[in-house]
């Protein structure tokens, strides 16, 4: 039995520390910290309940368009407002811009370090590498630059961002033998991660067009929506949502598929707790967050694969192993935030997140519930896809794959990217009902009455998972604000009973190949996108 | 009972006209200056602006300009009398201000019968028309500190710098105009609540006569 | 001459299809933004091209939400990849950087030790419960854990300069707003405070603009040379002096003027509608589409200091006045005080619980005064009515007999 560190968790959004025990290859055990508390909840106290709407994005910069909506939900839902249908499609299609721009840079920027080794594409050969994305229907770069670019950087010395891994891809040390990929297809996702900076990019000016700027948006203010599109501005998303799908179906969705045989081995551990939550995201036009495009629901595996209702009221959050005082085990809604450290301990408290509970139980969040909970709610492109990729990846196995084979490492981040395509074609589809609502001659945006107190909740989805914000507004004014986080969730410690969170249960099990550098750790972290 | 007299001496014609002129700008300054905390109808901004320092400007050298007049015109020194002495002296504790505070207090709080003997003005009266001077170069000094031309003098970036930036000097120069209007308020309501002769004489420079000795 | 140069980036973004002249324009926009004139883009370009070494650098993430990380990702051109891979070498970026662990601890020690770099601090300073509202990179059981203030000082005290990005990391941002309950500060007050004088520029915004850092980078290679006298010396700043609360001491910021030296509505697209007194009195209405001002809605433009209508966000794609949305000043300093409720022309005042108010708008108070006065006035009146003293006046010939008497009597006058 060894201990293993790694702190920082490199490549997520905010700080993260995972704690393992290794015993034979295995980890045997995992305490994950959240090692950062800043107060956002006392910071919006007594202020207007629409500002929290701007302050409360800014607890994450790569998500903050998916809190700042689920902040304006709570408000409207606790001063009695219902947007209107306008701003209703316009807050989706900026959500689904989130949702492109944080899948792409992602799995390009933030997980592919764990898969693709860009030193050893530097020995691939270019013709093959053609003929690969050829084969493989990915997309095609100008891969002989991509190389000679490459060969530069690493000669010359100053590796940047690289520096201190260089050993991991075999620079001046042996490779780590979690690096299996062909160079060819090294070489191929190299080209695809400079690329990838440039869609990311791309998904991100469709926020700024309808909200100002990303990341921390302006626009979907507690009533609706400030922005009024012009016909300008509509080509300018429509262009932009177009060619980012397109990067989507030709690079993101076939460099998963390509990949994926490769690591096969990926689809038997890392699974994690079993439970999945999904709040539900991108609103339908009655409101109903069990319609929603991607719909609410709460699977246990344990009990077979369908989804229950799910609410406000089941969640719960303790603090035994977190640095509160506060009492532990309160449901949200009158939750309390009183910071108190005390020296960390695995066996005390380790973490600045609270437990995050459901229905008692821990819960995953994330693409993969929101796949799982579409897939046996029917929805019918999650449906498609996630079959489509089942049967190429039964092909690679040489075995027919049930969808429970997504409760796995490979399954999470799969999920991921095949959400990315499902998003990107809906969100073509909603600029196209934008138009025909504005051309029906529907110009309501904003709505400006409201009551002057309240009690308010907004259950809605980020990308890496769901996202809660409770408010309680009196005389004008904020009472009470408690935001359950998506990593919240998946990074949650122990409860109270002792059972651990659904990313310290993903690594449990997981095999350490070289404990000195525990890459299979980093992959089943990143995969969450913590 | 009895009312004083009200003759031309306590307010000279000059000091009518400083009156009338500071009365019309505070009034537009209030309006302006509200106008631009909150434009409440459309179309008015580049006029409310342009009054707004305009008035102000008046406002500062009409002020200035009365205090340099109250060390040579004369007025009356007591209430209803034609005996008149320097200006200034009049502004400036008078030997029947002495002991005079707390009991207009009690006057105005109904706690003494009798009205206070007091010089030209009472001591309540001096001590707010007194605080309205610095007051008004005070809130001059605000608003340039908010006006982006003049806020990056050193003269006036110390002036922000120290109350933490301009939204709180916007929220002082604010406050101060607040005070103004509560001056305002009850100048107005104190100087008429018995009869309407000391606005005669200040608006209209109409003498009215002593009754009932 | 640097119109001959033809370095790797050149050669690299002509790959790409970026012309030479787009090159320079970039160049010189950079130039425009650093207070230079844009006939130096020639001299931008030649320090962009001709470096022969990449400037080492760590980006630190303090208390952030890792904002200004995803913003420097939307920079323009030169894009992210170029700045990442040809610009400057970052040894530490927590969030794209390819080592984690001890591995990455690593690159910063043996970056200090070495000198010559540049600081990025993104995020606030984290001094609540001790310090350790912020830790990173213990061991089992947190053995040897640093807390985010001691690294903060082990990697500023070495740096030829700290350029402190975004509102958080210049004054502690939204986490420093009342009750700061987590103890943020910026990196000005803290390094201040330590003793420390390795020159701080801020640059807030919440999050920074990205095409702004670029040209502070540039300004740092080309103007300065890398040395940071020299970097202090010849460019135009802005000073901005406060009080830190946390710190307890006033601090001197140090802001770029050609970025912080002008209001956003003196260049605000927005502002003929201004003058003319044209606007939205209600978001996302038939004014916001006819392009009215934002000011009755709250716009903050006025009161803060920063290039975003000119640069714009996102590559130029929009900024948040263009897309509808009042200003909110996240470029000022105490932002979120200073500026909520977003919505209202005037800020709260924190009272914090005296006299049993929390935050407060100072229009409630002016009115309740002036209301309070009024009422009081009207009672006043009617009381003085009852009292018999209307119309007449008080008693005061009797008066002033008895008056004389007990001025004798302390000692006054005849
Ligand atoms: S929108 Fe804002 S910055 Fe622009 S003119 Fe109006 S008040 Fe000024
Ligand atoms: S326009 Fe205002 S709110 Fe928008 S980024 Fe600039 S300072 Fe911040």
């Amino acid at each position: 039995m060894a201990r293993t560190v790694v702190d920082p968790v490199t490549r997520i959004e905010g700080h993260l520390r995972v704690e393992v025990e290794v015993t034979n290859g295995k980890v045997s055990d995992a305490w994950v910290s959240g090692t950062l508390w800043r107060g956002m909840e006392l910071v919006l106290q007594d202020r207007n309940p629409e500002d929290a709407f701007w302050v409360s994005q800014r607890i994450c910069g790569v998500c903050p368009i998916s809190h700042s909506h689920a902040s304006a939900q709570s408000t409207e839902s606790a001063l009695g407002i219902t947007i209107p249908n306008n701003a209703r499609i316009i807050r989706n299609l900026i959500e689904a811009a989130q949702f492109l721009h944080s899948h792409i840079l992602w799995f390009y920027t933030l997980a592919a370090l764990d898969y693709v080794n860009p030193v050893n594409a530097l020995s691939a050969n270019i013709a093959d590498t053609y003929a690969l994305a050829q084969a493989a229907g990915t997309r095609i770069a100008d891969f002989g630059a991509v190389a000679t670019r490459l060969k530069g950087f690493v000669e010359n010395g100053q590796l940047s961002i690289f520096t201190g891994h260089e050993g991991w891809f075999g620079v001046g040390a042996e490779k780590h033998p979690g690096y299996v990929l062909p160079p060819e297809l090294d070489l191929i996702a190299t080209a695809h991660y400079l690329e990838a900076l440039e869609l990311q990019a791309v998904a991100a000016e469709i926020i700024a067009v309808m909200s100002g700027k990303f990341p921390h948006h302006m626009t979907s203010i507690p009533g609706g929506t400030a922005f009024v599109p012009t016909e300008q501005k509509l080509d300018d998303i429509l262009f932009r949502f177009t060619r980012v799908k397109e990067f989507i179906d030709t690079a993101l969705i076939p460099d998963t598929l390509a990949i994926a045989p490769y690591i096969l081995g990926a689809a038997s551990f890392g699974g994690g707790c079993g439970n999945f939550l999904s709040w539900g995201v991108f609103e339908a036009e009655d409101f109903d967050p069990y319609k929603r495009y991607l719909p609410r629901g709460f699977i246990q595996t344990s009990k077979g694969l369908t989804a229950e209702k799910v609410e406000a009221t089941d969640v719960n959050e303790y603090v035994t192993h977190s640095w509160y005082s506060s009492p532990s085990g309160l449901n949200p809604a009158e939750g309390k935030t009183e910071p108190a450290w005390e020296p960390y301990s695995t066996d005390g408290k380790y973490s600045w997140g609270k437990a995050a509970r459901c229905k008692d139980l821990p819960a995953e969040v994330g693409p993969l519930s929101r796949m799982l909970v579409g897939y046996v709610n029917g929805v019918k492109p999650v449906k498609d896809i996630v079959d489509f990729a089942l049967g190429k990846l039964s092909a690679a196995a040489g075995a027919t794959l049930e969808p429970t084979v997504l409760v796995s490492l490979l399954g999470r981040v799969a999920a991921r990217n095949l959400e990315a395509a499902v998003v990107a074609g809906w969100a073509i589809e909603w600029v196209n009902e934008l138009i025909a609502a504005i051309k029906g001659g529907d110009s309501s945006y904003f709505v400006t009455e409201r009551a002057e107190a309240g009690k308010g909740v907004g259950l809605w989805e980020a990308p890496r998972g769901s996202v809660g914000h409770w408010m309680t507004v009196e005389n004008g004014r904020i009472a009470n604000y408690q935001v359950v986080a998506p990593t919240t969730w998946d990074i949650s410690p122990r409860d109270e009973k002792g059972v651990p969170g659904p990313m310290e249960q993903a690594l449990i099990g997981a095999p350490v190949v070289d404990a000195t550098r525990p890459l299979e750790v980093m992959q089943v972290a990143h995969s969450f996108d913590p | 009972m009895s009312t004083h007299a009200y003759y031309r001496e306590a307010h000279p014609l000059i000091f009518v006209i400083t009156h009338w002129i500071n009365l019309v700008c505070m009034v537009m300054l209030a309006f302006s200056g509200f106008y631009i905390h909150y434009p409440f109808f459309d179309g008015f901004m580049g006029v409310a602006r342009g009054m707004h320092f305009v008035a102000m400007y008046v406002v500062i050298i009409n002020l200035t300009f009365r205090i340099i007049a109250a060390f040579f015109v004369k007025s009356a020194n007591k209430m209803g009398t034609r005996e008149v002495d320097l200006d200034i002296k009049n502004w400036l504790p008078q030997e029947e201000n002495k002991h005079q505070f707390w009991e207009t207090v009690k006057y105005y709080l109904f706690l003494r019968k009798e009205g206070v003997i007091s010089g030209k003005y009472g001591s309540l009266q001096k001590i707010s028309y007194l605080a309205t001077i610095p007051l008004t170069y005070l809130q001059a000094y605000t608003g340039f500190c908010i006006y982006a031309p003049a806020m990056d003098l050193g003269f006036f970036k110390g002036g922000l710098e120290l109350v933490g930036g301009p939204m709180n000097m916007r929220i002082i120069h604010y406050f101060i105009m607040w005070v103004f209007i509560v001056f305002t308020m009850v100048h107005a309501y104190l100087a008429n609540i018995y009869n309407f002769a000391p606005s005669k004489i200040i608006f209209l420079w109409k003498e009215t006569e002593a009754k009932g000795h | 001459m640097a119109q001959e140069a033809h370095g790797a980036l050149h050669d690299l973004l002509a790959v790409r299809g970026v012309s030479r002249r787009d090159f320079l324009k970039y160049c010189g926009s950079v130039a425009a933004a650093i207070g230079l004139s844009e006939t130096m883009a020639p001299q931008v370009a030649a320090a962009l091209e001709g470096a022969p070494k990449l400037l080492p650098a760590l980006w630190i993430n303090g208390g952030s939400c890792t904002g200004c990380t995803e913003s420097i990702a939307q920079v323009d051109s030169p894009d992210v990849a170029t700045i990442v891979l040809d610009y400057l070498s970052f040894e530490y970026f927590e969030t794209i950087m390819a080592a984690a662990g001890t591995w990455a601890e690593e690159n910063i020690t043996k970056r200090v030790a070495e000198g010559g770099y540049i600081v990025i601090y993104e995020g606030s300073v984290m001094t609540g419960q001790d310090g350790n509202t912020l830790f990173v990179g213990g061991g089992p059981n947190n053995e040897g854990a640093k807390k985010g203030i001691d690294i903060l000082k082990e990697v500023a005290s070495n740096a030829v300069a700290v350029i402190a990005v975004g509102s958080c990391a210049v004054d502690g941002g939204w986490v420093m707003a009342h009750p700061n309950p987590a103890k943020a500060t910026g990196v000005a007050a803290f390094l201040q405070k330590e003793g420390i004088t390795t020159p701080v520029v801020s640059m807030p915004t919440c999050p920074v603009n990205p095409e702004w850092v670029v040209a502070m980078v540039v300004q740092l290679l080309l103007v300065a040379d890398r040395d940071p006298a020299k970097f202090l010396e010849l460019t135009q700043w802005v000073k901005y002096t406060y009080h830190d609360g946390v710190t307890d001491q006033d601090v001197t910021l140090t802001l770029p003027k050609g970025i912080y030296g002008q209001s956003i509505h003196d260049n605000c697209p927005r502002r003929g509608h201004f003058e003319n007194g044209e606007f939205v009195t209600e978001l996302g209405s038939k004014e916001e589409a006819m392009g009215y001002c934002l000011y009755k809605v709250g716009c903050k433009g006025p009161q803060t200091y920063t290039q975003c209508p000119v640069t714009r966000w996102n590559r130029s794609a929009s900024w948040c006045v263009n897309s509808g949305a009042p200003c909110i000043g996240c470029g000022g300093l105490n932002w979120v005080d200073n500026n909520a409720p977003f919505l209202k022309r005037l800020s709260d005042i924190q009272f914090d619980g005296f006299l049993g108010m929390g935050n407060t708008q100072p229009g409630h108070i002016g009115a309740a005064v002036g209301g309070a006065v009024a009422v009081g006035l009207v009672a006043h009146g009617l009381g003085m009515k009852a009292a018999g003293r209307i119309g007449d006046g008080p008693p005061m010939e009797e008066m002033k007999a008895y008056d004389r008497k007990r001025m004798a009597k302390k000692g006054g006058d005849k």
